[in-house]
């Protein structure tokens, strides 16, 4: 536990009593302090990790302590960078204030909790602070039925998943004689039988995938995200993430052994699910038209792409190429973490938007045209990054995942060439989808034109905080050849070689040798602006001539730019036809007429799209559920006969059992 | 060689003028579309007006004329309406027989008169926001319209969902070489929800200019409304003057004029067909359909001097010989391609499978909104004036009008077919049966007659109907044209389809903004 | 499944190479030729007979007697109704269709050995400076291609009938470098037909408006160059003159695909004009 790290926590308590205490602008200050202290805490232990801290409490007889590896350091590092941000901001809704804050400390502390916390129970408790957390702040944000019903759903999912994580928490303790120390963990794993290990892993999948967004489980994000603001995404998209990912991956590759040489079943299944919610995630990001809702299913996409990154971690070390487990390992989490900082960044302009517009509804305003530059350039960096577009952080580890996954042929199973090839193909989709999204998002709701607001500028503090991790964007991939040797210490822990510092070879990015690609945002960064010369002086030189402006071609009438403005709904409804066997679109149009049926004067209107595992998995689960309690109902029956029935029934059970 | 002796008359029997009260209108309406007809189309005039009358409004629409041309039943020839509104708006007849909803429109427009409980009302003809001090079909000098653009009426949106639509223009001046329309989409990504097309941007005030024209010079005017249909419209309206006047057309006459006819149905439907081929990108099937209408177009100059086979009619018959030596030999020629050409259009799946279910117009829809044409035989109606009410020596070629029930744009590109290959075969009969003889007579129409007249098009049927004043000049032409009647169906074939098919539909309907604009 | 594209291989080349071959146009009646030495006094059939006006009666005094004639080939349509009516011969059918100008008043007939009017020695100065200059950008700028953005202001389909037929197999005007564009932001050439309606007006200037200089204009059809039988009315123009800047007139109703092509490339100085002073003959400067 390093210094500044104790510092956050204790500034995040005591943000938290103000944010009870209803001081929310005092609440504002410690906790954004408390993440730019823990920002500082977490670098200053890279590239070692922390020490251990042992606290004075202790958990039915577990010691609770608290140690944080350089993954956690750098996870952490990097969700705090927007979640600053996002908490000194804070929430656009005034009134809500207070509970927003109180509930972003509880996610905080949650999160500090989780990256560095040691035994079972501890962690499990710090786990459900987070999620209590984030479904403080969205509840705070917007009371209504809706909101309440998304959250709701939000904690239901998340409560399955924590039940699959202590059923884990239990198997592995079983292999570790009763402890739930993870240390303890890691070394009575291998006395468990393969398929209970097997098991094991796939309920940490489940249970962790639940926060993560990994099939079924990304349908709780569009609703809970919706009923939040953007400051709430940055925080679940961002430290929350993060920090998912970061048990899921220590659970996955530290508790788990390798397996002797092979297919690795876990890790094939890992990547299948990691690929197939990215491509699913990806498909219904495309066709949201809320800010926050297209910004929720893309970091489900980005979670679930980290995951079969993670899946190609474990396939490569079953098959005993540690150097490339240590590669996907490695990009699996520069992707978050580069994630988090592009993402935080959408969703803080997505705020500003809703400040200056008063709707998330993603709707052509020519923001651009009329907010500062500063603004444009951060939101235009993140979304490149999201898009993965050079030289940012986004187009960075999504080719260092593309190249993690085309190393497939070093592995000796077809089972394992087979697999890897698949989720290249899956990842393909997926990047071109989220490709195709981030250029409506960016495209309708940022840079068209249409009727502007009336108050063009976007809130006080946002333009400055979307060109910070615009520009953070930009930086960490310029500077990733440096900045990589901070993972070199958690890649020899966990796979025994020092593997980071290989994947850059000078100023060039490269998957772990030079010989098979390479990439250089930083050498793109010198030269794009060199190349952009050459048109500036074109334009330069056009100057010297008039320039006569003409209104935009329409065919010859002046058309009124909102009218005509392209909507999110004829961007995505191509794509809607296309893929309807997983859509299942829908399309109502009522006429009314007048007379006869030929002369209509009004249209009604209306479309969806329907969920894939709400309508197939969750409710008829729900529905079997709510039989299932009815029957039970017959134990309220309040029939006197019937409870010495069962009474004389439990005493024969009890007679048999005594018996036996 | 037929003898001289065999006649035949320009026109059908006249249909007969009836007096209806403007109360009995709706209920005779009815009845005839009960009974299996049809209103064909509806126009207003002025007759015996004065100069001194120009102040519009009650005084003019006092001494307005409402007609109604309508087939009674299947098979029967017209008969004309004839109704006086005296100064209050008529009941409109929309609800009955919907597709005279346009022509009352036009009316308003024009004419100044009102019609009452219209379901669709607004102006048509002249765009919203156009004004003129009178109507510009009072008799009298018409002073040019003052204009700012206005806004069209579009049906409202509503719902959750109404800002997802957006609402697409696409002209006046659109891209490639086309004529001037707007059409205004409701779109929603590929899929269209509503379909508005404003046509009258080119409307040039056609039958205006007839006023106070000589009959005689009446069919340069007539030719230069629709061009690609100028042999149709010059045909209706000299066989509504022949009517008017009563003369008798020399027999050689009556036969050129078929085989004009058939000329200019042949080069248009190689057009179309070329044109649908350029919509579903089949490059060289536009290519070779362009080819032949060139070919066909330099036919007719060979032959007639005009490659629009203009300046050869006019009311009483031809005014010159065409040279014949030729036109056996290239048809065989083209013949030979084009049926090479057709069979392999009919046999390219790609092209067909863009045509197929492309553009859906069913038979009722056809009949209720009075398509014509190819695009109404394709639906399976089986109407065509050529033989239903035969003018010229129809009756003595071997017609055969092409019925398919296909009701898509391949049905329409295999009737265009069948009409281009029967055209071909009609051209050698009048060629085999031309008799000698002279190609003129008198035709003097006398003061204060009227006329109808008809004739089949490329694109359906056209109708003129004549009035001459006092002096024996033209004092009113109505012009029913095809593409008006095609262009108010058309919407409803596009309403919930998808853009893709969008450019394939209208170039399988084949009309023309000009005809319809007037 | 037919082969296509064997099909148009087997066909072979449809193209003619006009200028330097068949123009397609055997047999055409053009502009009708006009001898004023045949005509006799009293008569006016032709001018009663022409509809758009093309032929109107002159009372020259200085003339003596005799009555005079005013052709403006600009307002013909090619009815051939005042051949017809004429009964000495003054009018005579002739395959004259070759009528792109550069000037209007190059349209009207005047009797050879008069100057026109309004054709002064300054006029004629500066009008062939100013020719110098434009001939030496048409090179500069556009070499030997051409982008050209049709607009119909309202014409009856028929010189859109012959414009589409420039593209087919027959006259293929990409052989001589010029191509039509969709929108007039890439066109050099702005090609009108029809008499300019009330409606179109609008649109139209918008597209003038819209192309980047240097530019062109060209009205194609005799409802372009004067109106017609169209123009005038409640609902019509005059034409293109008043409206925008004309380069190139082509009357005509309408103009065939070889007139329209040989217009081009009079525009381009790569044909010599036709027509001077109502007369067909040969521009001796190239």
């Amino acid at each position: 536990m390093t210094p500044g790290l104790l510092a956050a926590f204790w500034l995040w308590i005591a943000g938290l009593l103000a944010a009870l205490a209803r001081l929310p602008s005092v609440a504002r200050g410690l906790i954004a302090l408390g993440a730019a202290v823990g920002i500082w805490g977490a670098a200053s232990g890279l590239p070692q990790g922390s020490g251990v801290l042992a606290l004075a409490i202790a958990l039915a007889d577990q010691p609770v302590r608290l140690h944080y590896t350089p993954e956690a350091l750098w996870l952490m590092a990097f969700g705090l960078f927007p979640a600053a941000l996002a908490v000194a901001l804070s929430t656009p809704l005034r009134a809500a204030r207070p509970g927003w804050l109180a509930g972003a400390a509880l996610s905080l502390i949650g999160a500090l909790g989780v990256f560095g916390l040691q035994d079972g129970y501890s962690f499990l408790i710090a786990w459900e602070l987070m999620s209590l957390g984030g479904a403080v702040m969205i509840l705070s944000e917007r009371a209504s039925p809706e909101s309440g019903r998304s959250a709701l759903y939000m904690l239901a999912l998340l409560e399955v998943g924590a039940v699959a994580i202590l059923l884990a928490f239990l198997l592995l303790a079983e292999g570790a004689q009763g402890h739930v120390d993870f240390a303890a963990f890691a070394a009575g794993a291998p006395t468990l039988a393969a398929g209970v290990r097997v098991f094991a892993g796939v309920l940490l999948l489940f249970g962790f995938g639940a926060k993560l967004g990994l099939l079924p489980f990304y349908e709780w994000f569009p609703g809970a995200y919706a009923s939040g603001s953007g400051a709430s995404g940055a925080l679940m998209s961002g430290i929350v993430l993060n920090a998912a990912f970061f048990a899921l991956a220590r659970g996955l590759v530290d508790w788990l052994p390798a397996g002797t040489g092979g297919l690795s079943g876990l890790g094939v299944l890992v990547t299948a699910v990691g690929v197939l919610s990215s491509i699913l995630a990806a498909l219904y990001a495309f066709q949201q038209d809320d800010w926050r809702r297209l910004l929720a299913f893309s970091s489900a996409e980005n979670a679930a792409i980290a995951v079969a990154a993670l899946g190609a971690s474990l396939i490569f070390r079953a098959d005993g190429h540690a150097d490339l487990a240590g590669l996907a390992w490695t990009v699996a989490i520069l992707h978050l973490s580069g994630h988090a900082l592009a993402k935080g960044g959408l969703f803080l302009s997505s705020d500003g938007v809703y400040v200056a517009g008063g709707s998330y509804r993603l709707a052509q305003h020519g923001w651009l045209r009329t907010t500062s530059f500063t603004f444009g350039i951060g939101a235009l960096f993140a979304t490149m990054s999201l898009a993965a577009l050079p030289p940012q952080i986004g187009f960075v580890t999504e080719w260092f995942t593309f190249q993690t996954v085309f190393q497939g042929f070093h592995l000796g199973t077809l089972g394992g060439r087979l697999t890897l090839a698949l989720a290249g193909a899956g990842l393909a989709l997926t990047a071109a989808v989220a490709f195709a999204t981030f250029v409506k998002a960016f495209g309708i709701g940022l840079l068209g034109d249409g009727h502007r607001p009336k108050s063009p500028h976007v809130g006080p503090g946002y333009d400055g905080a979307v060109l910070l991790l615009g520009l953070a964007v930009l930086v960490s991939a310029v500077a990733l050849p440096v900045w990589l040797r901070a993972l070199d210490v958690a890649d020899a822990t966990t796979f025994g070689a020092p593997i980071a510092h290989t994947l850059a070879s000078g100023w060039n990015l490269v998957p772990l040798t030079d010989t098979f690609a390479f990439i250089s945002p930083s050498k793109l960064a010198i030269v794009m602006p060199l190349l952009a010369i050459l048109p500036l002086l074109l334009l330069l030189n056009a100057r010297r001539h008039a320039v006569r402006r003409t209104p935009v071609w329409y065919g010859g009438l002046r058309e009124d730019p909102q009218r005509t403005a392209t909507t999110t709904l004829t961007f995505a409804n191509a794509m809607r036809t296309f893929y309807s066997f997983i859509y299942r679109p829908t399309l109502d149009t009522a006429h009314e007429h007048r007379a006869v049926a030929y002369f209509i004067h009004k249209l009604e209107f209306e479309h969806d799209i329907a969920d894939v595992f709400g309508p197939t998995l969750f409710a008829p689960i729900r529905r079997a559920v709510w039989r299932f309690a009815g029957w039970l109902r017959a134990l309220q029956s309040g029939d006197l006969n019937f409870y010495l029935a069962l009474i004389g029934a439990l005493l024969i059970v009890i007679l048999a059992l005594t018996l036996h | 060689m037929i003898p001289a002796t065999a006649r035949g008359h320009a026109s059908a029997p006249q249909p007969p003028v009836k007096d209806v009260a403007v109360h009995d209108l709706e209920g005779r309406c009815r009845a005839a579309i009960d009974g299996g007809g049809r209103l064909q189309f509806a126009y207003a005039w002025f007759p015996e007006i004065g100069e001194a009358r120009r102040d519009g409004g009650a005084a003019a629409s006092g001494a307005a004329e409402l007609r109604y041309v309508v087939h009674p039943a299947r098979g029967l020839v017209p008969e004309i309406w004839r109704s006086r509104p005296g100064g209050q708006a008529m009941p409109s007849l929309a609800a009955v027989a919907p597709l005279i909803s346009w022509y009352e429109r036009e009316i308003t427009d024009l004419c100044g008169l009102r019609f009452a409980d219209q379901p669709q009302s607004g102006p048509l003809v002249l765009l919203p926001g156009a004004t003129s001090f009178a109507p510009p079909l009072l008799p009298g000098t018409a002073e040019p319209l003052s204009y700012t653009p206005e806004p069209y009426s579009l049906p409202e949106v509503s719902g959750p969902a109404h800002r997802d639509v957006q609402l697409l223009p696409f002209g006046p001046i659109r891209a490639d070489v086309l004529e001037s329309a707007q059409f205004t989409f409701f779109y929603i990504g590929e899929a269209i929800l509503h379909y508005h097309p404003e046509l009258f941007f080119k409307h040039r005030g056609m039958e205006k200019r007839f006023e106070g024209v000589t009959p005689q010079l009446g069919v340069v005017l007539a030719e230069r409304v629709s061009a690609v249909g100028g042999v149709a419209h010059a045909l209706a309206y000299c066989h509504a003057l022949e009517a008017a006047a009563q003369c008798e057309v020399p027999p050689r006459a009556l036969w050129l004029r078929a085989l004009l006819a058939e000329l200019e149905r042949l080069y248009n439907h190689l057009h179309y067909l070329g044109h649908l081929c350029h919509t579903t990108t089949l490059k060289v099937g536009e290519a070779e359909g362009k080819y032949l209408e060139e070919r066909a177009k330099q036919l007719n100059t060979r032959a007639t001097g005009s490659r629009f086979l203009r300046s050869l009619l006019c009311p009483g018959g031809l005014r010159r010989e065409p040279r014949l030596e030729e036109i056996a030999t290239s048809l065989n020629q083209l013949q030979g391609e084009f049926d090479t050409y057709a069979r392999m259009l009919e046999t390219s799946t790609t092209h067909l499978d863009r045509l197929i279910t492309t553009g859906m117009l069913g038979k009722q829809l056809a009949l209720d909104q009075g398509a014509t044409g190819p695009v109404e035989r394709a639906s399976g109606v089986d109407r065509d004036p050529r033989r239903d009410q035969p003018y010229g020596i129809y009756r003595e070629l071997p017609l055969r009008v092409a019925i398919r029930e296909g009701c898509d744009a391949h049905a329409r590109q295999q009737v265009r077919i069948a009409e281009t290959t029967n055209s071909i075969e009609l051209i050698h009969a009048t060629l085999e049966g031309l008799p000698t003889g002279p190609i003129r007579a008198e035709c003097r129409p006398p003061a204060r007659s009227e006329g109808l007249g008809w004739a089949e098009s490329p694109r359906g049927s056209v109708y003129y109907a004549v009035h001459l004043d006092a002096a024996g000049k033209l004092a009113r032409v109505k012009i029913k044209s095809p593409s008006f009647s095609n262009w108010r169906v058309f919407p409803y074939t596009v309403h919930d389809t998808n853009m893709m098919d969008y450019a394939i539909n209208e170039a399988s309907f084949g009309l023309t903004i000009a005809g319809c604009a007037r | 499944m037919p082969l296509w594209t064997l099909y148009g291989l087997r066909q072979g080349k449809a193209s003619t190479s006009w200028p330097k071959g068949d123009d397609g146009q055997s047999g055409l009646l053009g502009m009708p030729r006009f001898d004023p030495a045949k005509c006799q006094a009293g008569c006016n059939e032709c001018a009663a007979a022409c509809l758009p006006g093309a032929i109107t009666m002159v009372e020259g005094a200085h003339h003596g007697p005799e009555v005079r004639l005013s052709v403006d080939y600009g307002r013909c349509v090619v009815c051939q109704m005042c051949v017809e009516v004429c009964p000495t011969g003054a009018f005579t059918a002739s395959s004259d269709w070759a009528f792109g100008v550069r000037r209007r008043e190059d349209l009207v007939w005047v009797r050879p050995g008069e100057r026109p009017a309004g054709d002064g020695p300054a006029g004629a100065a500066a009008d062939s400076g100013q020719r110098e200059q434009v001939r030496s950008e048409i090179r500069r700028v556009f070499g030997r291609s051409l982008h050209i953005r049709h607009v119909d202001a309202g014409s009856c389909n028929g010189c859109e009938s012959e414009l589409q037929a420039l593209n087919n197999p027959f006259y293929n005007l990409h052989r001589l470098g010029m191509f039509f564009t969709p929108s007039p932001r890439f066109a050099d050439l702005l090609l009108v037909t029809g008499p300019v309606t009330y409606a179109l007006r609008g649109p139209l200037e918008e597209a003038y408006r819209a192309m980047p200089e240097p530019r062109f204009v060209m009205a194609i059809g005799t409802c372009a160059v004067s109106g017609g039988t169209n123009g005038g009315g409640y609902a019509c123009g005059h034409g293109l003159d008043g409206v925008l800047p004309v380069d190139i007139y082509v009357p005509g109703c309408p103009p065939n695909p070889a007139a329209i092509i040989h217009a081009l490339l009079v525009l381009l100085r790569r044909m010599p004009q036709r027509v001077r002073q109502g007369q067909v003959t040969e521009e001796r400067t190239a």
